[in-house]
């Protein structure tokens, strides 16, 4: 049967965790072999993709994008993780920030499938199609 | 001024009023899309059959969740998908998919998800329904009792169809399945009935011009119209029959008798086909998916019958299939004959012969029998069944050619006499009362010295005079629904008085 990124990132993620970096070291490097031997070497970028997200999903880390309307200062953006932590229940969080003047204020948090839309050009949407109605 | 000010005064009380919190949603990104079928990544919370907005560049295109898988979802988009691309966002709608329903839907066409096709303006539906529902169940039913009138002479004689039944209406293409469908329907006015007619991927040039035959009958004033044409995709050819059963069910939730005729559910077993294909679900018989059956079933369960205690309404359903060559064998024919109570078959040979509608009485049951006919047809009809059967028998017998017993003889006049009356215009219902007329007259051989050729004439000649000369007659019948020795009396006389009154009649005679 065919093995999966998935299968492969899963099985080098039980191989790694637990072990000082040194041994990691030839852990990952026995893993390329292997793939190599298996004729897959193809799949590491998709392998990568999925072990940063089991990563993340074993450790409760959580990537998140903000996009505001301003650029924002370290203190909201602490405020904001804080926030975050709470609303999802992890225990660390990512923060990756990107500016986009088109909301003309408020944020955007997207974190996982979630989308958080406080941006004021959402507002002024629904109460455009509200005042239609 | 003061018009000004009154707008202005009235928008800030709305904005006021207006407040928006920001709200967390579950998005996706859609992976691959195609023939209408959409993979979206994401979306962990979706619920089976929960409503997706796409959010193109052209606006908003909605889908439908049908495949939770473990890193991915299955839909089918509702409506057109080439505006769709690879990473658009896709958003829950937190509700499962749902139709308007209600009292304006009245008279109009309809596309399964209750948007307007006639052109006559925007719909205010007042309330939603789940497409997609659970039939009532045994506590809520009561057994069939009170019939349909269909104003098909053949079909209310020998195979009488009840309020809830499910009786299904099966034959070759271009037989007559669905001119029985609007015959009846047309005959539905005045017998508080409401209506749905579900085209499922039907060309709409042929149902433009049922459309036009309802509202000159004045049909469409109690017909709900749910048109899935031949061009729509798949997935609103699959949804549609859910969708004009949740229009159905609204009037039934009110305690009123609704019709609802399917046409054709082939087609709608073609098109769930297609999806299932599509969402890569196992092929079975004919490439069919291994829940073809229980689409059908649990479509065809949510007719009903209820009692007092839950409303009394029903819903009688008229389900069409269509066979390839009058194979009745194939898989969907044997499913949906196996689901419901009893079927009307088409038999191409009499269609050919000129006996339309070209019902076949051997073939053709109806389970639920003669509960569901008024007690004067239940005396006249009682022994018509059998009359027709052995009929063909005989018929297909005598024509080696050879001496015939007086008995023999005589049956198979009454039989030619009886398929000759079974004849019926399209768009012409007979009302009961008028049935229960003519056969009385021919059980009670009052027809036997009438020649074959001219027992139509004898039909619409005797309705004429008995229109004149014997409305009370007519009036007594339809009222009472019953017959009495009485009133039996009376028919002979009136039969006996029309035929002395035809010179024709009197002549040949």
């Amino acid at each position: 049967m065919k093995i999966t990124a998935k299968q492969f990132a899963l099985s080098l993620y039980e191989a790694v965790t637990g072990k000082p970096a040194a041994q990691v070291k030839s852990v990952i490097k026995k893993f390329v072999e292997l793939l190599a031997e298996k004729n897959m070497l193809s799949l590491a970028d998709k392998i990568v993709a999925q072990f940063v997200k089991i990563w993340n999903e074993k450790r409760g880390i959580v990537e998140t994008e903000v996009v505001s309307a301003n650029n924002l200062n370290k203190e909201t953006i602490k405020l904001l993780k804080n926030y975050i932590i709470k609303l999802s229940g992890v225990k660390e969080v990512v923060v990756d920030v990107k500016a986009n003047k088109g909301l003309l204020s408020g944020v955007i948090i997207r974190y996982g499938d979630r989308v958080l839309d406080g941006s004021l050009k959402t507002r002024l949407e629904e109460l455009k199609s509200e005042l239609i109605k | 001024m003061s018009t000004k000010d009154f707008i202005i005064e009235q928008l800030k009380e709305q904005i006021a009023d207006f407040k928006v919190k920001a709200k967390q949603e579950t998005v996706g990104r859609v992976i691959e899309v195609g023939d209408g079928i959409a993979r979206i990544e994401g979306v962990s919370d979706v619920m089976m059959s929960e409503m997706l907005e796409f959010k193109t560049s052209k606006g908003s295109v909605y889908g439908v969740a049908l495949n939770l898988e473990e890193d991915r979802v299955g839909a089918i988009i509702l409506g057109d998908y080439l505006g769709i691309k690879q990473g658009d966002e896709v958003k829950c709608l937190k509700r499962i998919l749902e139709a308007p329903v209600g009292e304006s839907l009245v008279g109009r066409v309809v596309n399964p998800l209750g948007e307007p096709l006639d052109g006559k303006g925007e719909i205010a539906a007042v309330k939603h329904y789940p497409v997609e529902k659970i039939a009532p169940g045994v506590i809520t039913r009561e057994s069939v009792k009170q019939p349909v009138q269909t104003g098909i002479k053949v079909i209310d004689a020998i195979i009488p169809i009840g309020r809830g039944q499910r009786e299904l209406i099966i034959g070759d293409r271009q037989i007559g399945k669905s001119a029985i469908a609007i015959d009846t329907i047309i005959n539905q006015k005045g017998q508080k009935m409401k209506c749905v007619y579900v085209a499922i991927g039907q060309k709409e040039s042929k149902v433009a011009g049922l459309v036009a035959k309802l509202e000159q009958c004045g049909a469409m004033e109690y017909t709900i119209v749910v048109l899935a044409g031949a061009s729509d995709p798949a997935s609103l050819l699959y949804i549609a029959p859910y969708a004009g059963c949740a229009m159905a069910e609204y009037f039934l939730d009110k305690g009123e008798d609704v019709l609802i005729v399917y046409d054709d559910l082939s087609k709608h077993a073609v098109s769930y086909r297609e999806i299932s294909l599509l969402l890569r679900r196992p092929p079975g018989r004919e490439a069919y998916p291994g829940d073809i059956f229980y689409l059908h079933s649990r479509l065809l369960e949510r007719a009903c019958k209820l009692n007092k205690d839950f409303g009394g309404g029903s819903i009688t359903a008229l389900p069409i299939i269509e066979t390839q060559a009058g194979d009745m064998s194939a898989y969907i024919p044997t499913n949906v004959i196996s689901i419901t109570d009893g079927q009307i078959y088409l038999m191409p040979e009499l269609f050919y012969q000129g006996s339309r509608p070209a019902v076949d009485a051997g073939l053709s049951v109806s389970r639920v029998g003669s509960s569901a006919q008024i007690k004067a047809m239940k005396k006249v009809a009682g022994k018509m069944k059998l009359e027709a059967a052995q009929f063909r028998e005989l018929a297909a017998f005598v024509q080696f050619g050879s001496d015939l017993d007086k008995d023999t003889k005589a049956k198979l006049e009454r039989g030619k006499r009886l398929s000759e009356i079974f004849k019926q215009g399209q768009y012409s219902p007979v009302p009961a009362a008028n049935q229960v007329l003519i056969f009385y007259a021919l059980i009670n051989g009052l027809a036997d010295d009438v020649p074959v050729e001219k027992i139509s004439d004898f039909e619409t000649g005797l309705f004429k005079y008995a229109a004149v000369s014997g409305a009370k007659i007519l009036k007594e019948i339809s009222e009472k629904q019953d017959l009495n020795d009485e009133l039996e009396k009376k028919m002979k006389e009136l039969i006996n008085d029309y035929k002395d009154s035809e010179i024709w009649l009197r002549q040949e005679t």
